[in-house]
């Protein structure tokens, strides 16, 4: 275990500051001087020179990429020039429904996923399984986006039963919250419902057909006792690593999500920095964003070693 | 495949004769059929959209939100009194364009660097190094990356999809020579004197590219994904100019007063998504046999 995370850590961290060094890179490139952008089109030139000493534009590059990642280590972000306020505070209030977000949809995939893994391995008639089949293939063909006006159609103007867009936190007002969270949740969980329902089924028809499931129904344990204790212990650990990586993928569609439902997390906070060009604010988003796909990639994979002692030798 | 029932004499003397290539077996089955049928409407209604739409896509009439059937505008129009049907032909003609052009080149970028990687290990690890770090940025975060440095346009739309494809092919084709290049047939070639670049365009590559076609198809319904979620994330192609995402993003806040607006976009990216799936579906399940 040990040794695995030795492994993995080092080309995590190059990866991490390969990525740092591309997102300050690229925004140094940016066309146009983004202190121009902050001062406004009527500054004069001592503005443009305070804001730029205020900034810090006017160091060498390299002490300007030392500054930020001190900042960054230190979480010390500094103010957000453009939108207001500390951009630490701008990133925690994101990062607050960004996580709501994703562990609701998460709670959606396993609820879901977990239903058609056990529905297709257990069902007896063909059209069950067919039915199954076209439901995860469809959830993993058709685009968030897709889905997502589909749902608003049909629960926010059809049927009127949920708002179409918009936040309240959970936290504070649960009864409301919950039907804000409900249609972004499901839409940001289906495609990941119909991959943890495809392995389920696949994982849980192998553990079915093996020996001690055999000697249980011999024994005359009942159906549903078989299924639960005996056979689904069994068909878990690689859907649990799965689930690890679906998480990843959750948080990296919830940028999207957050558009289609105006759902201010992460992305839409990035999304308005970048339209407002505050780039300080972009720079610190995209750092973070990779940061944590990366990090919740290394914890998948330590996950998977833990499950199956093979990978740590490998 | 060998089978003890006599096969109809006529078609199966040809048969006999020379084998179907797999790829035309795939696309010959129903999976494959319903999915050729579904993408080839669309392109057609991509391809034939200047003969089709009744006005151009970016007129505005004095009609907003004219409901299906008005006379003149079939599906209706949007909050600008542009016209739908319009709007959705030239959006499935910017569709293709940005698709076709980059998926390819995602691709080939993809298979250049899996192919220099094959050639020295220090170019293998170099080459590995770059697809990670592509790979440290899902699809939509290198979307906002890329469009923080280029702005908004069909440029970087073309950009973000190669490069998320890039890795993608890239991977596939370093494993799939790796894996040829252990066979004994490849043992077998270099002992019989062919050159290095004979067994790799000859033996190696041929062996290696199956996964590749079927990644292709998988790839265009990425490649649809990410132009629609940029779209959304308004920092796809630049408005007035349509695309299926851009038009099913403009619908939205009218969702409410006119349903009708969202319908053109959803049917025709479902439609595309899908009959791609099956395509691919179809060539997996034959290849893999």
């Amino acid at each position: 275990m040990r040794g695995l995370l030795l492994r993995k850590l080092p080309s995590a961290l190059l990866v991490l500051f390969a990525a740092s060094v591309l997102v300050f890179g690229v925004l140094r490139l940016v066309p146009g001087d983004p202190a121009a952008v902050l001062a406004g089109p009527d500054a004069g030139p001592e503005v443009l020179a305070a804001v730029r000493a205020r900034l810090g534009l006017d160091d060498p590059l390299p002490v300007q990429y030392l500054d930020w990642i001190g900042g960054l280590l230190t979480g010390d972000l500094g103010p957000s020039y453009v939108i207001g306020g500390e951009t630490a505070d701008l990133i925690t209030d994101g990062l607050g429904a960004t996580t709501e977000l994703t562990l609701g949809a998460l709670l959606f995939a396993v609820l879901i996923g977990g239903t058609l893994g056990i529905l297709g391995a257990t069902a007896r008639r063909p059209w069950t399984r067919g039915a199954v089949r076209s439901l995860t293939t469809a959830a993993l063909a058709v685009p968030p986006y897709v889905s997502g006006v589909l749902l608003v159609l049909l629960f926010a103007v059809l049927l009127g039963v949920l708002p179409p867009g918009g936040r309240v936190p959970l936290l504070t007002a649960p009864d409301l919250g919950v039907q804000y969270l409900l249609l972004p949740a499901l839409c940001l969980a289906l495609p990941s419902a119909a991959v943890l329902g495809r392995y389920l089924e696949d994982s849980l028809r192998r553990a079915l057909a093996e020996d001690h499931v055999r000697t249980a129904t011999a024994a005359g344990i009942a159906p549903r006792r078989i299924l639960w204790r005996h056979a689904l212990p069994h068909a878990l650990p690689p859907v649990v690593t799965l689930l690890g990586i679906q998480t990843g993928h959750l948080l990296g569609g919830a940028v999207l999500v957050e558009a289609i439902f105006a759902w201010p997390g992460l992305g839409q906070l990035a999304e308005q920095a970048l339209v407002r060009r505050d780039y300080p604010v972009v720079q610190d988003l995209l750092l973070l964003l990779v940061a944590v796909f990366v990090l919740v990639q290394l914890l998948s994979d330590l996950v998977h070693a833990r499950l199956d002692p093979r990978i740590r030798w490998e | 495949m060998t089978s003890t029932l006599p096969a109809p004499a006529a078609t199966g003397e040809k048969a006999a004769r020379r084998p179907r290539h797999p790829y035309l077996t795939a696309l010959a089955t129903a999976r494959g059929r319903t999915g050729l049928a579904l993408v080839g409407l669309v392109v057609l209604a991509g391809l034939l959209a200047p003969l089709l739409a009744g006005h151009p896509p970016t007129d505005q009439s004095g009609l907003t939100l004219a409901p299906v059937g008005t006379p003149g505008h079939p599906l209706g129009t949007d909050d600008l009194g542009r016209d739908l049907l319009s709007r959705l032909l030239y959006g499935i003609r910017a569709d293709l364009g940005i698709i076709a052009a980059a998926v390819p080149l995602g691709a080939a970028l993809g298979c250049l660097l899996a192919l220099a990687a094959a050639a020295h290990p220090a170019a293998d690890t170099a080459v590995q190094r770059l697809f990670d770090l592509i790979l440290a940025f899902p699809g939509l975060i290198l979307a906002l990356a890329v469009t923080a440095a280029l702005g908004p346009g069909r440029l970087p739309v073309v950009l973000v999809i190669a490069l998320a494809e890039i890795p993608v092919f890239g991977r596939l084709l370093r494993t799939g020579i790796l894996a040829q290049r252990g066979r004994e047939y490849v043992t077998a070639a270099r002992v019989g004197g062919s050159s290095g670049r004979r067994i790799l365009t000859r033996h190696v590559l041929p062996n290696a590219a199956d996964p590749l076609v079927v990644q292709i198809a998988v790839s265009l319904t990425v490649a649809v994904f990410l132009e629609g979620a940029m779209s959304f994330l308004g920092v796809g192609v630049r408005p007035p100019e349509p695309t299926l995402g851009a038009v099913l993003s403009q619908s939205m806040p009218h969702l409410a007063q006119a349903p009708h607006f969202a319908a053109g976009p959803l049917v025709t990216v479902t439609a595309l998504v899908l009959g791609l799936s099956l395509v691919a579906e179809a060539l997996n399940r034959e290849i893999r046999r």
